[in-house]
Order: structure tokens, then sequence, then C-alpha cells
């Protein structure tokens, strides 16, 4: 017999560990790289920043909002951007 | 007026200038030699150069020292020349000495070889360069980030194809079941949305209720995550398998009181270290199925013997088998309340909450590699999930196994309660020494002294009580020691 529908479901697994810490990580790791590749003039870190923050994306619950994405995003992509300014020589490679 | 003698005034300056530059050259050549470029003056003396200079290696070619001499001997030429360009003045080719170029002999064999060697073209660093070539790594940073972003759209779309696949396939044996398929908990009424609901990209929940003896059931479609490039990466060192969990939750009075899973070894064995209930209820290791007929992959773990007995029935055997390889866990516990609480030892202080639960994990098959028709396969078990929720309602232990049952939960507390004993007391002891500050600090605040001597007087009597009271339960105690 068809009974009457129930409650809602409940708010799933808000239970901090058993999320995935990847996507904060990389954030985290994408700030770093591109602080470094922004003081220390260094191009590759900012290379390794725009990476870990596309990562970072890629990896991202739905409830996390966009704002930290974008700004950790921006924050590479000038860093990479003022480090070629600042040398516009190509990168050489470390070997 | 004024105007008129002002411009006249600057008209008149520029004119002097021209003026006096004509007066330079009044001494020198001849004003028609002159032109405006700044090295007409020399221009004889560089005419006089160049036909001398060939003259002169035109004489001594034979002679090949006083070849190089006359080569050196142009350079100092060219280099009075070059002096002469910043002078003023004529400075006319001086001769030159052959005594002046004793002492050179080793530069001229130097200059000699030089001039006798082919031309060879230096190479310019890479930096110095201002060609696309010399920027490949940027190019390589550039095409690894566009293959990221392919994968990550070609990734979403496989996992959002697998899901809506496994749902279409699944759709009518849960909705023949539940009265409510799919909630996302935004509207104020329940009503059924009828689709999945998407957390992630690799992450797919759906809420089902509405049926008897179950609360509710929560499907979660764990998808691997194929939108990552570095995880399908990781993925081909480890192979892993998308998985399908569902979480049956039971009303509770339709479910007696005992701890069961069923599963591959491996993830029994990760279970029972991770998991509150099966940690504390099932001490033993996991147990071959092959009693029941089951296949070899597969154990048990079970709070009691009975409950093995009970739940192993013909149809759950024949489920198990042959789909064994899809099946990664099964557990049906009345003390479900999820993966120990890595807490500090100072914060646990309650027995963490239960809730009868069906906790079922499926692998989807093909490790990986998997297309839309592999969910399919799948729907056989939403059946066997369906008949375990039937079970579990009807199945009750006999006394003895209540009785069993019962003394085990009640161990379970008391140990727990043991652990937090210390933890308790303090707790009680702060209160205490909380309540004793606020009192005082009561009377201290009382301004009039009357009231504060009342309050102070109540407070001493009230300790004194205390303190007779625990002198009392001291007496007792070693009176039935003795």
């Amino acid at each position: 017999p068809p009974r009457p529908p129930r409650y809602k479901p409940p708010a799933t697994e808000t239970n901090p560990a058993l999320e995935d810490p990847t996507p904060d990580y990389m954030n985290l790791l994408g700030m770093v790289f591109s602080m470094c590749g922004l003081m220390l003039k260094l191009k590759w870190c900012a290379w390794i920043a725009v990476y870990c923050s596309f990562i970072s994306f890629a990896n991202s619950r739905s409830s996390e909002d966009t704002k930290q994405m974008m700004s950790s995003f921006m924050l590479s992509i000038s860093a990479v951007v003022m480090s070629y300014l600042q040398n516009p020589q190509p990168m050489s490679p470390p070997w | 007026m004024k105007n008129l003698y002002l411009f006249i005034a600057v008209l008149f300056i520029p004119w002097s200038f021209t003026l006096a530059k004509y007066d330079e050259f009044e001494d020198g050549d001849d004003i028609m030699e002159y032109d405006d470029n700044d090295f007409a003056e020399f221009e004889d003396v560089n005419e006089d150069a160049v036909t001398e200079s060939p003259q002169r290696i035109i004489t001594t070619e034979d002679d090949e020292e006083e070849a190089t001499v006359e080569l050196e001997g142009q350079d100092e030429n060219q280099e009075d020349f070059g002096d002469a360009d910043t002078q003023e003045g004529d400075t006319e080719s001086e001769p030159y000495d052959d005594e002046e170029f004793e002492g050179y002999e080793e530069k001229p064999d130097a200059s000699h070889s030089k001039s006798k060697d082919p031309i060879t073209i230096v190479n310019v660093p890479a930096h110095l360069q201002n060609s696309w070539e010399s920027y490949y790594m940027e190019i390589l940073m550039v095409t690894g980030l566009l293959a990221y972003i392919m994968n990550y759209i070609i990734g979403k779309n496989k996992n959002n194809r697998l899901a809506h696949a496994w749902f279409n396939t699944h759709r009518e044996l849960l909705e023949s079941n539940f009265a409510l398929v799919g909630d996302d908990g935004t509207n104020k009424e329940a009503t059924s949305t009828g689709k999945l609901n998407q957390e992630n990209e690799h992450i797919y929940n759906l809420w089902c209720s509405g049926r008897v003896c179950c609360e509710g059931m929560l499907i979660q479609l764990k998808f691997l995550k194929r939108q990552d490039l570095l995880n399908v990466l990781a993925r081909m060192m480890r192979p892993a398998s998308d998985q399908v969990q569902i979480k049956v939750t039971m009303n509770d009075e339709d479910m007696d009181t005992y701890v069961f899973a069923v599963g591959t070894r491996k993830a029994l064995v990760r279970l029972q270290k991770e998991m509150q209930d099966l940690s504390e209820f099932c001490s033993d290791k996991p147990k071959s199925g092959a009693k029941y007929g089951l296949p070899d992959s597969l154990a048990i773990l079970s709070e009691m013997g009975e409950v093995t007995e009970g739940m192993m029935d013909a149809k759950m055997i024949h489920f198990l088998t042959h789909y064994a390889d899809k099946i990664e866990s099964v557990q049906f516990s009345d003390q479900f309340s999820g993966p120990k609480l890595m807490q500090e030892e100072g914060q646990l202080t309650k027995l963490p909450e239960t809730k009868k639960t069906l906790l079922f994990t499926f692998n989807v098959p093909g490790s990986g590699n998997t297309s839309p028709k592999d969910m399919e396969s799948l729907l056989p078990l939403m059946s066997m999930v369906i008949y375990s929720i039937d079970k579990a309602k009807k199945f009750r232990l006999n006394r003895e196994g209540k009785q069993k049952a019962d003394k085990n939960r009640a161990r379970v507390e008391e140990n727990f309660l043991k652990l937090t004993h210390v933890q308790r007391q303090e707790a009680a002891q702060s209160r205490r020494e909380e309540k004793k500050r606020a009192e005082k600090e009561r009377i201290m605040n009382e301004e009039d002294p009357e009231k504060q001597r009342r309050l102070e007087e109540a407070a001493l009597r009230r300790e004194q009580k205390k303190l007779e009271k625990k002198q009392m339960k001291m007496k007792q105690i070693k009176v039935k020691a003795m």
C-alpha cells in the first residue's frame, strides 16, 4: 500500500572526514605557487600555479562558491602575465 | 611696435648663427666645398686614404710581413681619422715609420692567421633569439592546458551519460517500489522530481522514499573522476571502478538488533577497521562463506552465528553467488553511525547517534572502461536491495539471540562510559567550580552588607551539608568493605 512520501533527503555527508580534500589542497598550492612566481619572478612557478587552479576547479564540489575558484584562477594568470612582462625571454628547461 | 621689435630680434638670432658657421670655415677649405655634411672637411683626406690603401697592398704583396705591417699602419691611419672626426682641424695622414713596428712580430702572426680562417657563425643562445621556436616550453605548457580542458569536457560528458543510463534502466523498478523518487531538498512539499541530483562532476545522488518499513533510500553514483586528467593518469597505474552506494534507513520498529556484513575480504577488513559498529560488535576476523555455498571471494562478518544463519537464506545466497563480482560489501546494522570519528580525547563525551541502516556497495563492471550498456547489469542488484529490505523487516532474533545482542550493546556502552569517565568527571568538576564562582560574584556584587552576610552564611551552610554527606558515604563504603 502506498504510504505518504517521507521528508526531504538529509544533508548528504557533512562529515569532514569523508570529504575529498583535493580541491582545497590544490587551491592552496596554486596560491602559494603564484605568490612564489610573482615574488621570485620564476616562470615555472606561475605555470604550475595555473595547472593547480585548473585541477582544483575540476575536482571541486558543487557546493563550493565560484568566487574562490575564480580568484585563484585570476591570481595564477596574473602571475604568469607579470613574469612574462618583467622578463620576456622564454623559459629555459631545467635540463 | 614692441612686439615687432621682438620678432625681428628673434629672427636675427638664427641668422647670426648661420653667419658664425661660415666664419669657421674661412681659414680652412673653400666655401664651395662646404656642404651640410659634418664630415665635409675630411672628404679630401678620406679620398686620399682610399686611393692610398690599395696602392700599398699591391706594392707589398710579396713580402708578407710588410703587408701586415702596412695593414697595421692602415689601421693606425684609420684611427687617426677617427680621432680627427672628433677634433677640429685638418690632420693629414702622417707617413708611418717602420721603426715603430719592431716589437709587433707576434701580433702580425695572430692577425694573419685570423685573416686566413673561414668565417664561423657563432650560435646565438636561445634566449637572445626572437623567434617563436625559442618559446617551445611555453607552447608545451599551453598544449598541456588545452589537453586538460579537453579531458575535462570529455570526462564530464561520459559521467553524465553513464549516470543517465543507470537512471533510465532503474527508473521503472524504483518507481514501482517507492512513492517518491528523486528529491533535492529544495521544495517545500515532497514531490518527485524524477531526476538525479548532481553533486559533483563525478557524484550523482538520488533519494527515494515512501515505501513500507524503510524511511528512505539514498543512492549515490560515485563515478571515477574522469574529468580530472591527473586522476585518469593515476588510474592507468592503478585500475579502479565506478561504484554505486545505496544506503537504506530503516524505521526503528522494522529491524531487529543485529550487525552483519558480507563482501569481499579486502573490503570487509577495511570496513572492520573503519566503521564504528563493525569494529565494536564484530570482533572476529571475516569468515569464509564457503559453508553456505558462497564463492571464495566473499567473506562474512557477523555479530553472532544466529544472524548469519538467518540472513543466508536461499534467495540471498543465489543473489550473492551470481553477482559476486559486482558486490563490494553489504552491511546490515542497527548501530550504524558511520566511520569512526577521530576525535581528541577531551571532546568525546557522548556516544555517536546510531541509525538502523542497510548499506550496499556495488562495483560497476568494466573496471573503469564502462559503457552505458553496463548499467543494465546492475538491475538485478537493485532487486536484491529491495528483497533485503523486506527480509530485514521479517527477520527477528529468537530469545537467546536477543539476550546476547542486548548484552553486547550494554557492554559496548559500558566500555564507552569507562573511557570517558575521566572526561565526564572533569566536566562535572568544572561545572561545579563555575557555579561557585558565580555565587561568589553575586555575593560580592551585593551592595547591601546585610544581604551579603546572609548570602555568605547560606553558602557556608550548603558547603557544610555537602561535606557531611560525603563523610556519611565514606563511612558506608568502609562498612560495606568490612
